[in-house]
């Protein structure tokens, strides 16, 4: 069984030329009939289905849909048409550390971030010592996240994003956080989590990384898919196409 | 259940961040109502108190009425505000937006409660006593609560979309504020805008709480339907409309 399915997707965002986001204007314009609304197309009809320990690069330039389309897989973005199905939990690796605040302590900011990701409460609060831990932040765990380097924050949001597997991994590019030596770090834990049976699905520019990682390759130009399948064939094809 | 545990994650999350806001922290929220009350009081006492109908109190009936006012108001544009405000979570991971709309108003709830507090000395140094029903002033709260949590959400999808929904909503809350019964009693009030007055939902509500918490008003059977009603169908028809323009908004958080 597929982990996540795509069908048809489309998603369109409704653009309101001369958009002022006020009330006031928007009524006036309304009532001399100047309103005028654009669609922009984002994802055009995509299609594709990941199975368990695949790993599915999406390719494409910047403002083809790919950071669209990680966005309608997290179910952040409501599809226009089509649908999606993703069974299991997902870890978005999108952008770390939703709902961090910096005047509540790392301990409450992990608990809170965990709930956000879906997790167990009771289960983020024994696991806190290791989080703290593998972060290498344990000293201030109980100190408000404003008292952190940005460093620290950077990688209290990596361990607590990564620290239980999940069965869907979204990731926007490799993520190499804080210093060189947790980078290294952080770059493993990565690894290993898209090698632990986890269907990825994973944007990047890098096409070495592309080349030895995915099993499979998307390319995606003005939200429509233009080729897909084994990933050397279509990185080569991609290359060629600005060359 | 993640839901719930997330629900009590961010009613606890919004009432420390206020008060580790504030210098005097939670002395704050027992302190502003009765602040405004003894202001409300030193003006309004010499006017409305002989008005009011024999056995009623003047200082709990206008502290009763602060209290409910800073709920629905305060209440609502919190509510209102609230998945605007996390727009930055809701883009990052997939959480349902109205469990932030419900926290906003059950945080307004818990401060509503706490106001309980002064407002029960207040009853006492007026000579008058809390009775039985007394309890109910919770359940109203609660009824209170959902209907704030109902507008919050249609609300919600104009504070997104438009900057200055916030300002018409609160000029639309201050004239609701004179269309409640907060420092008035309401029989000085022509017959006329004594009816609007108490087609107001939230006379009904003011009067429910100031009856149960010690018999300072009247509540009618009206006014109890009213409660119950406002309190179970706001929500409802909040989450209808919440759900029908949330996908096209989504966008713009």
């Amino acid at each position: 069984m597929a982990v996540i399915e795509v069908k048809n997707v489309q998603l369109t965002y409704r653009v309101l030329m001369n958009r002022t986001g006020s009330l006031k204007e928007l009524f006036r314009d309304a009532v001399k009939g100047r309103v005028r609304i654009n669609n922009y197309v984002a994802l055009d009809d995509v299609s594709f289905t990941v199975d368990k320990g695949e790993v599915v690069a999406i390719l494409g330039k910047n403002g083809a849909g790919k950071s669209t389309l990680l966005k309608v897989l997290a179910r952040v973005l409501p599809p226009t048409q089509g649908s999606i199905e993703v069974n299991g939990a997902i870890a978005p690796m999108i952008e770390l550390g939703a709902g961090f605040h910096p005047e509540l302590t790392g301990a409450e900011n992990v608990v809170f971030y965990s709930t956000l990701l879906g997790r167990d409460i009771k289960k983020t609060r024994a696991k806190l010592n290791e989080i703290g831990e593998w972060a290498g932040v344990t000293d201030h765990m109980n100190f408000p996240l404003r008292t952190f380097s940005s460093g620290m924050v950077a990688r209290l949001a990596f361990a607590t994003a990564t620290a239980e597997n999940s069965e869907v991994l979204l990731v926007d590019e490799i993520l190499a956080v804080g210093d060189a030596s947790f980078q290294e770090k952080s770059r493993n834990r990565m690894m290993e989590l898209i090698g632990s049976g986890a269907a990825v699905v994973l944007v990047s520019h890098d096409m070495t990384t592309v080349r030895s990682l995915a099993t499979r390759a998307i390319w995606l130009e003005a939200g429509k898919v233009v080729m897909s399948g084994d990933p050397e064939e279509v990185v080569t094809a991609y290359e060629n196409s600005y060359h | 259940m993640q839901s719930l545990q997330l629900i009590r994650l961010l009613v606890g999350r919004e009432l420390t961040l206020r008060y580790k806001r504030s210098v005097l922290g939670i002395g704050w929220t027992l302190l502003n109502p009765m602040l405004t009350s003894f202001i409300l009081w030193i003006v309004f006492s010499f006017i409305f108190a002989s008005r009011l109908p024999d056995g009623t109190q003047f200082a709990p009936y206008l502290m009763a009425g602060v209290l409910v006012n800073t709920f629905i108001g305060q209440g609502i544009q919190s509510a209102s505000e609230a998945i605007a405000g996390n727009g930055s979570i809701l883009t990052k991971v997939y959480v349902r937006p109205q469990i932030f709309t419900i926290s906003s108003a059950l945080a307004s709830l818990v401060n509503f409660a706490i106001g309980m507090l002064p407002f029960v000395v207040v009853v006492y140094i007026s000579g008058q006593h809390l009775v039985w029903t007394f309890p109910l002033v919770f359940v109203v709260g609660f009824f209170l609560a959902l209907m704030i949590a109902g507008i919050g959400l249609m609300l919600s999808i104009l504070y997104i979309r438009f900057d200055d929904a916030r300002n018409i909503v609160g000029l639309m809350l201050m004239i609701l504020t004179y269309l409640t019964p907060i420092f008035y009693p309401i029989n000085i009030l022509s017959e006329r805008m004594q009816n609007i007055v108490n087609a107001n939902p939230f006379t009904s509500y003011l009067n429910c709480i100031r009856w149960a918490a010690s018999n300072n008003s009247e509540a009618t059977l009206t006014n109890w339907a009213v409660v119950v009603l406002t309190g179970l169908i706001t929500p409802v028809i909040g989450t209808i409309i919440f759900k029908k323009f949330w996908p096209r908004t989504v966008a713009m958080l």
